[in-house]
């Protein structure tokens, strides 16, 4: 069998502890990055670009937020769209503010405030957990929108309160704003995505990711072993917001360019970045990429083969999505509770094998 | 802070601790004091404050009265996590491990205080970073080889049989590099044979590190032969203080156990 660890010997404690142990694994991730990166942005046209790859690096980049709270530190959030709002609002308020502000300066800020936000919602997580917590952040998701459409500062007093998007530029090339070539709407995302994605792997195997995952586990094993629960949780709030946060900014400035708080950021974006961890795997950044592609690609993929293939009538097949999407994500969760992210590991173990049953 | 602690002198201290949940009495003006380099027993029957006396020592629970001295310094309204960081680690009587993690992240959690570097190289996982991990990778380490548990080092600690996984709490424990370990009832629901090997374990913690060791244990010939002196409660109260031998020929500590008519 080509997949296999048996050989791959580990000499030092660096070794064993590198993100993806096995040689195979290493191969194949640096493979997919370089295709990303040098390969793709020639054969994107706008229609991968708007119905595919944008929106599944955005969706990726929250899930990965989300995940690092709900997922390693074990705080159930429902406030993902309002904090995506944040995002939206403060890249808005920073790039008309500032029109000659970097882009990926724009972005990183807009992270920035929005994980001031997530530490001030976090503060009741001190006191209330599970299901409480997730009724507290609600909170959040309803005030903040309505914050959005309230204020007329943030929406720079337009007549619609929409927000739109700028044309900037990232070296002289338009990253945003209508005329933008899909390529480097794609290349901008994806450079986030990528180092965010490693910097998450970074975190959560590290001290600081122990320290979410024993609040999660055992909250009060944890702190007699000297974790600060406060601290702890309120960081968790802190990277997951940051997170979201650029994801919201990418959202609005990349990919939507057009913005309306009520419509964009409601609360069924809170249930799907949750149900894309649930579905790809709790605890698993991989889980967050197959999560987010999982929940938005379904319904692409059908829609292209029923109308696209089949040539069924629109209408018909909107509903029957419904009720297959719903249905597959039954199986899933029926054949592996832990997520599509534990059935690939699963898999994984039994390559190892393979031929052999032991 | 006191001067370095010798062995034989007192490491932690509590006086006239007493502790109320309204009406019930848990604890009631208890005083004992642990010394460096000893294993303490602290017995008593079901009920009878020897849980919430660790929860004090712990941080968990304030005392309404009395007060705790540690390396000779008085230590008041402490959190259970700055108590980490002075130097008492401790397992629990209901394990109390991180199921989802392995043993090796398990231990390596428990050398928490002991790290330090910042989020921006955590997130980068290089410099002193990754210096850091694997210097306490390799005391991690020295501890899983002191327990034997090499071969479930990466084995999430939720699929590991009960005695091993009491066995990984104590290696959570130790690897704090405590000054006092208080240990719940380390040989619950043990057999034989797990009892055994966790009694060579404690006096070989003991003995190698040089870990002050408070148990408190039901099984009396445990108690018996490990400990250097033991203290009884009941009901909330001290009933003795002593060498095994003197606890065992103490009336009043035949009484609380066997009953006394009153007749």
């Amino acid at each position: 069998m080509f997949y296999r660890e048996s050989g791959d010997f580990k000499t030092s404690y660096i070794q064993d502890q590198q993100i993806f142990p096995i040689g195979l694994d290493r191969w194949f991730v640096a493979v997919v990055c370089v295709f990303a990166v040098l390969v793709v942005p020639f054969l994107i046209n706008d229609y991968w670009e708007k119905s595919v790859l944008v929106p599944v690096l955005v969706w990726s980049m929250a899930a990965i937020g989300l995940n690092i709270l709900t997922g390693y530190c074990g705080q159930v959030s429902l406030g993902t769209g309002g904090f995506m709002a944040v995002g939206a609002y403060a890249s808005y308020k920073l790039t008309t503010m500032f029109p000659e502000l970097n882009m990926f300066l724009v972005v990183l800020l807009s992270g920035g405030v929005t994980a001031l936000v997530g530490i001030v919602f976090g503060l009741p997580s001190l006191r209330i957990k599970g299901f409480y917590l997730a009724v507290a952040t609600l909170a959040s998701q309803f005030f903040l929108v309505w914050l959005f459409n309230k204020v007329p500062w943030f929406y720079n007093y337009s007549a619609s309160g929409q927000i739109s998007a700028p044309e900037r530029f990232v070296f002289g090339i338009a990253v945003s704003g209508p005329n933008a070539p899909p390529w480097a709407t794609y290349l901008f995302c994806l450079v986030f995505v990528v180092v965010f994605a490693f910097i998450a792997k970074n975190l959560t195997r590290g001290r600081i990711g122990r320290s979410w995952m024993a609040i999660r586990d055992m909250d009060i094993a944890a702190e007699i072993i000297g974790v600060p629960p406060l601290r702890t949780k309120l960081s968790a709030f802190a990277i997951s917001s940051f997170y979201i946060g650029i994801s919201g900014a990418l959202f609005f400035l990349v990919y939507l360019g057009a913005v309306e708080p009520t419509e964009a950021f409601g609360i069924d974006k809170s249930f799907l970045v949750l149900f894309m961890i649930i579905i790809g795997g709790l605890g698993s950044i991989l889980g967050s990429f197959i999560g987010a592609a999982f929940m938005f690609l379904m319904p692409v993929l059908f829609k292209n083969i029923m109308v696209g293939g089949l040539g069924w009538p629109t209408d018909l097949v909107a509903h029957l999505i419904f009720i297959l999407i719903g249905g597959l994500i039954m199986f899933f969760l029926i054949v592996e509770p832990h997520g599509l992210a534990q059935l690939w590991r699963v898999t994984k173990e039994k390559l190892r094998l393979w031929p052999f049953p032991h | 802070m006191s001067a370095e602690v010798k062995k034989g002198d007192t490491l932690l201290e509590v006086r006239n601790i007493s502790l109320s949940f309204g009406g019930v009495k848990a604890l009631q003006d208890i005083s004992f004091d642990i010394r460096k380099g000893e294993i303490r027993a602290i017995i008593g029957p079901n009920g009878a404050g020897k849980s919430s006396m660790l929860n004090v020592i712990n941080g968990f629970y304030h005392p309404q009265d009395g007060e705790i001295l540690f390396e000779g310094a008085v230590r008041d309204h402490m959190k259970p996590h700055q108590v980490a960081r002075l130097g008492i680690a401790r397992t629990f009587q209901n394990i109390a491990l991180f199921k989802g993690m392995t043993t090796l992240d398990n231990l390596m959690t428990g050398r928490m205080i002991r790290m330090r570097t910042n989020l921006f190289w955590q997130a980068l996982w290089k410099g002193p970073a990754e210096r850091e991990e694997v210097e306490h990778r390799k005391r991690v380490e020295h501890i899983i080889d002191f327990l034997k548990i090499q071969s479930i080092r990466k084995t999430p600690v939720g699929r590991l049989p009960y005695g091993l996984q009491k066995r990984v709490e104590l290696g959570r424990a130790l690897a704090a590099d405590s000054k006092l370990l208080l240990l719940d009832e380390p040989m619950a629901g043990m057999n034989l044979e797990e009892k055994q090997d966790m009694c060579r374990f404690v006096l070989d913690v003991n003995d190698e590190f040089g870990t002050t060791i408070a148990l408190i244990e039901h099984d009396m010939g445990v108690v018996m032969d490990i400990s250097d002196r033991v203290v009884v409660l009941d009901y909330g109260r001290k009933l003795a203080d002593g060498t095994p031998g003197e606890v065992r020929d103490n009336q009043a500590v035949i009484d609380a156990y066997l009953g006394v008519s009153h007749a």
